[in-house]
């Protein structure tokens, strides 16, 4: 053997076969279409990444969403008073928090109660509260936190029950709250009434109350059950639907 | 054994022009004088190197420098700013010492100069030599915008004697140092001027033909006292090195303020801000030299026309980054402009020990410190300062209540992450508050609501449950109050916490099961 620079060849990887033939080529790229074929056919739902996403801490949605919801995108929750958003997002809060990392809550409707948040079991010394006064403040609160690495679960509320809040539909803003979602592989969450990210937005929750429950007897609220629909989902069929229901009250 | 005493002297020879040109690197190969301010009858009390080189002297009037030196730039002397390069000097001989002691100002012909004395008692063991030693110190005075020199003697009159004799003739190093055994000889040979005697004594001094130190050293010590008084015999003590006290030590938490007189007043924010970066990277440097950072600034503005406008302004943690705190100052002034033009501003930090970016092997990495201090501002300046923070549940017992505190890094950090044992499972009942509540108008059936009407809900209450009493804060005409609250479910669906109020004797809905 000469001396010399190695050739291209001595630096090749070994491969499980070491035939270069034009038809164990085709082979090994049939293999890789079938291998690549069946992790799409697995889809959503059967094998969660849990890496890729944000768990809800609520098993029967995180099956649903396959894991939870998707890191660096915009996820909506959208449904009238009472239908289980605020649980929904405080219980992704929660499980944020629990595990020690920081999250942001920009409190667009002012309505966040730190005493529920406290039951839901969410560390509320790793929540970063915003209470900007208008619409506009609570978009820019938005940008501005998600632009900040270290937040890896933002929630924009806009579900106001009686205000001013109801109606932005501006594409541009939501695309570009989008992608810095994306930049910085942050889950912006936001709560409303109604859709309003459009196409932004990766996923949306269409949320609808159930059913109450009430303690025999003496009379107490115990437990709100929720109908939640995937209403889109750019990676998995949209309509499936998963009832969720709140843990029963102590006073139950 | 024990070691000898060491003791350096850090000088500024012109410490005005020096001021000036650490505030105004701009000025730095021009032809300027620094002027007394006099109105009438400026005086220059300052020359650079340049205007030196053009004729230019300290005493002449402006007009005299001007037509001497064409292309002079003229800058009023401001005593903040030569108070600041002072503290500055003192900074650089504390990033090496904790004995520095910065000196009183001197009389004529050494008024213009500035000294530190640092106890370089044992530097050996930190450094290769003491030459290694007062390279270094220079280079952090250098850091701060200074330019000085260093002598290292055994006692203070030597050092200084060395960096006088350094400022006055200089040569190709700006470092002398004196070894014990060779002491002696050198300082003997220094003129009598570099003791600084006082006026009365100089002139007798002059009349009895005492020129150099060895001409005093010759006198009897018994008899000097009588013929010369008794600061004479000081004055030989000292030029026999007998003056051996260490320099003391500074206090702990001394306080960093970076101060300037300006030229003009400013009435905007723009050229402020422009001001303020020059000031804020020049304290910067002095905190980054002494190895500190800073939590917490203190500007005050001196408003034209009298007055003062003080502000402070705090970060989460201490840090260094200059754009951070341009940041939190652009803020806080565009959020609160000052209310007159400002014709002075200092700015002043009790500089705080750096902390590292403390990452965990276990726990996931939250946001930088400075970049949550960025973010805090900017949402601060966009919401207000009482919006902004972490939420906690209040001590209390009405159900209303809440409370905020800052939302702090430290605390986050060392707040270990929970398990899930022995916290509430997800998905509790939870409610969205109604700040402020929803007004209610209520149909009672035997003590009981069935129907409401108000902006978030209307319809027949078709369950119901309660009243929960709470009271409290009854010892307080303001405070009080009693309180019945209902759970109810509407017939649109809605699940709320009504309320009434016996102390307004009204309904309301305070919140939404959600």
């Amino acid at each position: 053997m000469g001396s010399g620079f190695p050739t291209r060849a001595a630096h090749t990887c070994p491969g499980p076969t070491t035939s270069k033939s034009p038809s164990s080529r085709a082979d090994r790229l049939q293999t890789l279409r079938r291998d690549l074929g069946s992790a799409l056919r697995q889809g959503l739902g059967t094998e969660p990444d849990t890496a890729a996403c944000c768990p809800t801490g609520l098993p029967e949605l995180d099956r649903l969403l396959g894991g939870g919801l998707p890191r660096g995108r915009l996820c909506e929750l959208v449904g009238p008073s009472s239908s289980g958003r605020t649980t929904l997002a405080l219980a992704l809060l929660a499980a944020k928090t629990r595990g020690g990392h920081c999250a942001g809550w920009i409190d667009g409707a002012d309505a966040f109660d730190p005493a529920s948040a406290d039951a839901a079991g969410v560390a509320l010394e790793r929540v970063l509260w915003v209470r900007p006064p208008s619409l506009r403040e609570a978009l820019r609160c938005a940008e501005r936190l998600l632009e900040t690495e270290g937040f890896p679960l933002v929630v924009l509320d806009l579900a106001a029950g009686q205000s001013s809040l109801a109606s932005t539909n501006d594409p541009p803003t939501w695309l570009r709250l989008a992608r810095l979602a994306a930049g910085t592989q942050s889950t912006l969450v936001v709560l409303g009434s109604e859709r309003r990210a459009g196409a932004s937005a990766h996923l949306a929750l269409e949320l609808q109350p159930a059913r109450t429950h009430w303690s025999e007897g003496l009379v107490l609220l115990e437990q709100l059950e929720f109908e939640v629909v995937l209403a889109r989902h750019r990676a998995a069929p949209a309509g499936r639907s998963v009832r969720i229901a709140t843990a029963r009250s102590r006073a139950a | 054994m024990m070691a000898s005493r060491r003791v350096a002297c850090l000088l500024v020879s012109d410490l005005a022009v020096q001021a000036e040109l650490r505030a105004h690197p701009e000025l730095l190969g021009h032809p300027f004088v620094v002027a007394s301010g006099d109105e009438g009858r400026d005086e220059v009390i300052a020359v650079s190197p340049e205007a030196t080189g053009a004729n230019v002297r300290t005493g002449q009037s402006v007009a005299h420098a001007r037509a001497a030196c064409s292309g002079l730039i003229v800058r009023t002397a401001s005593p903040a700013r030569e108070q600041t390069a002072r503290q500055s000097l003192l900074d650089a001989a504390l990033s090496l010492s904790p004995r520095a002691e910065l000196t009183e100002r001197s009389a004529a012909p050494f008024a213009a100069e500035a000294a530190v004395f640092l106890d370089a008692s044992g530097i050996d063991t930190l450094f290769d030599s003491e030459r290694h030693f007062a390279s270094t110190l220079l280079a952090h005075t250098e850091a701060i915008g200074l330019t000085a020199v260093t002598g290292i003697a055994s006692s203070r009159f030597a050092a200084h004697g060395l960096a006088r004799r350094l400022a006055i003739q200089p040569g190709d190093s700006a470092i002398d140092t004196l070894s014990p055994r060779e002491e002696g000889a050198a300082l003997a040979a220094l003129p009598i001027d570099l003791l600084a005697p006082d006026d009365a004594l100089a002139a007798r001094l002059t009349r009895f033909g005492i020129h150099r130190v060895r001409d005093l050293l010759a006198l009897p010590r018994t008899t000097l006292a009588q013929r010369l008084g008794s600061e004479a015999v000081r004055l030989a003590a000292r030029a026999r090195g007998e003056e051996i006290e260490p320099p003391l030590p500074e206090p702990r938490n001394r306080r960093l303020e970076e101060a300037s007189d300006l030229d003009h007043a400013i009435g905007q924010l723009e050229p402020l801000l422009f001001v303020v970066r020059g000031m804020l990277s020049r304290l910067v440097e002095r905190l980054e030299v002494r190895g500190l950072a800073a939590r917490q600034l203190d500007i005050e503005f001196e408003l034209e026309g009298g007055g003062r406008d003080a502000r402070r302004a705090g970060l989460s943690s201490a840090t260094l980054d200059l754009r951070v705190w341009l940041r939190v100052l652009a803020l806080e002034l565009e959020s609160n402009p000052p209310r007159a033009a400002i014709a002075g501003i200092s700015i002043a930090t009790t500089g705080s020990a750096q902390r590292g970016d403390q990452l965990d092997l276990f726990r996931p990495r939250g946001p930088s410190p400075g970049a949550l201090d960025r973010t805090l501002a900017e949402l601060e300046a966009l919401c207000g300062n009482d919006r902004v923070g972490a939420p906690r549940v209040a001590d209390e017992h009405r159900p209303d209540a809440y409370e905020r505190g800052p939302f702090e890094l430290m605390q986050v950090r060392d707040d270990p992450a929970q398990s899930d044992e022995g916290l509430a499972p997800p998905g509790s009942l939870v409610v969205r508050a109604l700040r402020p509540p929803a007004r209610a108008e209520i149909q009672v059936e035997a003590g009981t609501p069935v129907h409401i009407r108000s902006a978030i809900t209307r319809g027949r209450i078709v369950t119901i449950s309660g009243p929960w009493r709470t009271t409290g804060g009854w010892w307080s005409e303001r405070g009080r109050y009693a309180l019945d609250h209902y759970d109810i479910q509407v017939s649109d669906g809605i699940v709320a916490r009504l309320c009434f109020d016996w102390v307004e004797h009204s309904w309301r809905i305070d919140a939404l099961y959600d």
